[in-house]
């Protein structure tokens, strides 16, 4: 082989799609463009089987086959000439590749339809660069498609440390979250990225932090194994999207046929948080003893926005990540209990609503739903709404405004479960929806444990079934 | 023999990868980039442009069979047919052609802009002198992506 396998990496990222040659027995040839093909080892390679096509049949016939890739950094094309070898339908290379088609099936509303059927494993044979499809010289890129700075080892390791030292010095979560995602964008130019965190009682994944969006999109949820970011959550690995439009494109060509079929008769797209066409994302699961503790997702408008370096990187960061929530979710917890072991605090001055000519707002809540709107319009559900409903229930019968984590964790009607109940990341949540869609409404933290209610407008509450 | 209707030579020539192969005498496949295809009068034959640079396989593949195959594709919309022939004739393709070779390679690097790969990433993939194939069309098949796809045309 003269140009080793390895060194084409970034052609298998799945952003121009490779071209798979193949002859039958009775000697037609026959050409298709390929999904997806995988790196396996320094001699083999593996193709996407998603559908019984004339390649598939021409393979079982004659397992010759000639398959040009593309590196996306300098557009040059690679030959690989192939023998089919075996297919795999179980194992951690399949079980990969199925997981970046699921996704995509998932983003599309495709599940079930649009699946990968086996990996197909072939040997290289030699690899040659195309004469006819030359590429651009890799260090006179500056395009969008030029390699990230993230590719550079010194660079990564000192923003790793960097994000570190930040992860250190966070006195809360909110602090914390808050904080890396201003140094994925500041280090890394990762502009775009969010924290969503599992809730049990739904099931789904909900926003609690985010950077680079107009709207901070806090509160936005994603079921499991629903686009993305849900297949991240669903598997507990990354994934990681090089051209989501090609990707989507082809997704959707899937699904026009498949309708023409009877075999996916609706759009099932659903809205997902984030940016509305994003070209590159990258999810991943921060896991903590096995546990999901949130899903780190960072996306881009730019094709190849994220390497498999990047990838790598924010592996280790999400490791480390999952503890440091988890630690800071469970220090504010015993530091609560020292508090509240000292006694209440200072009352803290809150300025009543000024009567006559203030602001007005109708707070309903739904029970059935766990759900509250304000004036008409939604603002939170499930454990974050009852909390919310909670106090402004004894605000408005007592006129207390200051409460504690602990009398919320003791409050039966909450139903917070006894271990690893995210507490203060629903009150992350819930403030941070507030300051979003209801202003007048404020929840201020008061130390450790503590926060004060502030109504700045009057409130007219009304509970519904 | 197959017929090309108007509404495939429209979408054959509006500037879409297209990419031929051929196999050798041990039915090892090999393929490359068509510049461009142009629809011949019959609507049965059509001539496919490949760059010069790539035809000395393909003309040894050639002259031990005449099987060709050409796979179109649209990468806004994954709308995709093969054509299966036999190549007739071969010939350095013209200066006169250069311009509508130009022009059909011009619109597939202007879908591939569309997707999100910009034309400075694709400026060495256009080559000149291209060897002009004469192709005689026997079949036509779908070959949009997902079920159905392989289906004959017509």
């Amino acid at each position: 082989m003269t140009i080793p396998l390895a060194s084409l990496a970034s052609c298998f990222q799945g952003l121009i799609p490779a071209t798979l040659y193949t002859c039958s027995k009775d000697g037609v040839p026959n050409v298709a463009l390929l999904s997806h093909v995988d790196y396996v080892d320094s001699n083999h390679v593996a193709l996407s089987f998603q559908f019984f096509n004339k390649s598939r049949k021409n393979i079982a016939e004659n397992p010759q086959a000639l398959v040009r890739v593309y590196d996306p950094d300098t557009m040059q094309c690679y030959e690989l000439e192939l023998r089919y070898v075996r297919s795999e339908t179980a194992g951690p290379l399949f079980e990969s590749m199925a997981l970046r088609i699921e996704a995509i099936a998932s983003h599309s509303g495709l599940r079930g339809i649009f699946k990968l059927l086996a990996a197909d494993i072939y040997e290289v044979i030699s690899v040659a660069k195309a004469a006819d499809e030359a590429g651009l010289h890799a260090p006179h890129l500056a395009g969008p498609l030029a390699p990230s700075r993230g590719t550079d080892a010194l660079f990564t390791l000192r923003a790793l440390q960097e994000l570190s030292d930040r992860i250190h010095r966070a006195g809360d979560l909110e602090t914390l979250l808050d904080s890396v995602l201003e140094a994925l964008d500041s280090l890394f130019g990762f502009g775009h990225a969010m924290i969503l965190l599992p809730d049990e009682a739904t099931g789904r994944l909900v926003t609690i932090a985010s950077h680079g969006y107009p709207e901070n999109g806090v509160g936005s949820e994603v079921g499991l194994g629903e686009g993305i970011i849900g297949m991240v959550a669903e598997a507990r690995k990354p994934i990681r999207i090089a051209g989501l439009l090609r990707e989507m494109l082809y997704a959707h060509a899937v699904a026009e046929r498949a309708r023409g079929q009877g075999l996916c008769p609706e759009d099932r797209r659903i809205p997902l948080p984030g940016l509305a066409s994003p070209e590159s994302q990258l999810g991943i699961p921060l896991l903590a003893q096995g546990d999901l503790v949130a899903v780190l997702c960072v996306e881009s408008r730019t094709p190849y926005r994220f390497h498999e370096e990047d990838k790598g990187y924010l592996e280790v960061l999400g490791n480390y990540l999952a503890i440091a929530i988890q630690n800071t979710q469970l220090r504010e917890r015993s530091e609560e209990a020292e508090a509240e072991a000292r006694g209440p605090s200072l009352p803290v001055p809150v300025a009543p609503p000024a009567a006559g000519g203030a602001r007005s707002h109708e707070v309903t809540y739904y029970a059935s739903e766990e759900c509250i709107l304000v004036d008409g319009e939604y603002l939170i559900r499930s454990l974050p709404a009852k909390i919310l409903w909670k106090i402004l229930r004894e605000h408005e019968e007592s006129g207390r405004t200051e409460f504690t984590n602990r009398e919320l964790r003791l409050d039966k009607s909450l139903n917070l479960p006894d271990f690893k109940d995210n507490l203060e990341s629903r009150l992350i949540l819930l403030r941070r929806r507030l300051d979003q869609r209801c202003p007048d409404v404020r929840i201020v933290p008061a130390g450790r444990g503590r926060f004060v209610l502030e109504p700045k407008a009057l409130l007219a509450l009304t509970e519904k079934p | 023999m197959a017929v090309i209707s108007d509404e495939l030579k429209h979408f054959l020539e509006s500037g879409v990868s297209i990419n031929i192969a051929t196999r050798d005498a041990g039915l090892a496949p090999h393929g490359t980039r068509v510049r461009a295809v142009l629809v011949d009068a019959d609507h049965e034959h059509v001539t496919a442009y490949v760059n010069k640079g790539s035809a000395p396989r393909l003309v040894a593949d050639l002259d031990d069979n005449s099987r060709v195959a050409l796979a179109f594709s649209r990468p806004t919309d994954h709308r995709s047919c093969q054509i299966k022939g036999v190549c007739v004739a071969r010939r350095p393709a013209r200066s006169s052609e250069k311009e509508a070779v130009l022009g059909q390679f011009g619109g597939f690097l202007g879908e591939l802009e569309a997707v999100g790969i910009p034309r400075v990433m694709t400026a060495g993939w256009w080559r000149w002198p291209c060897v002009a194939l004469r192709i005689r069309v026997t079949d036509l098949f779908h070959q949009t992506p997902g079920p159905g796809a392989g289906e004959k045309m017509g």
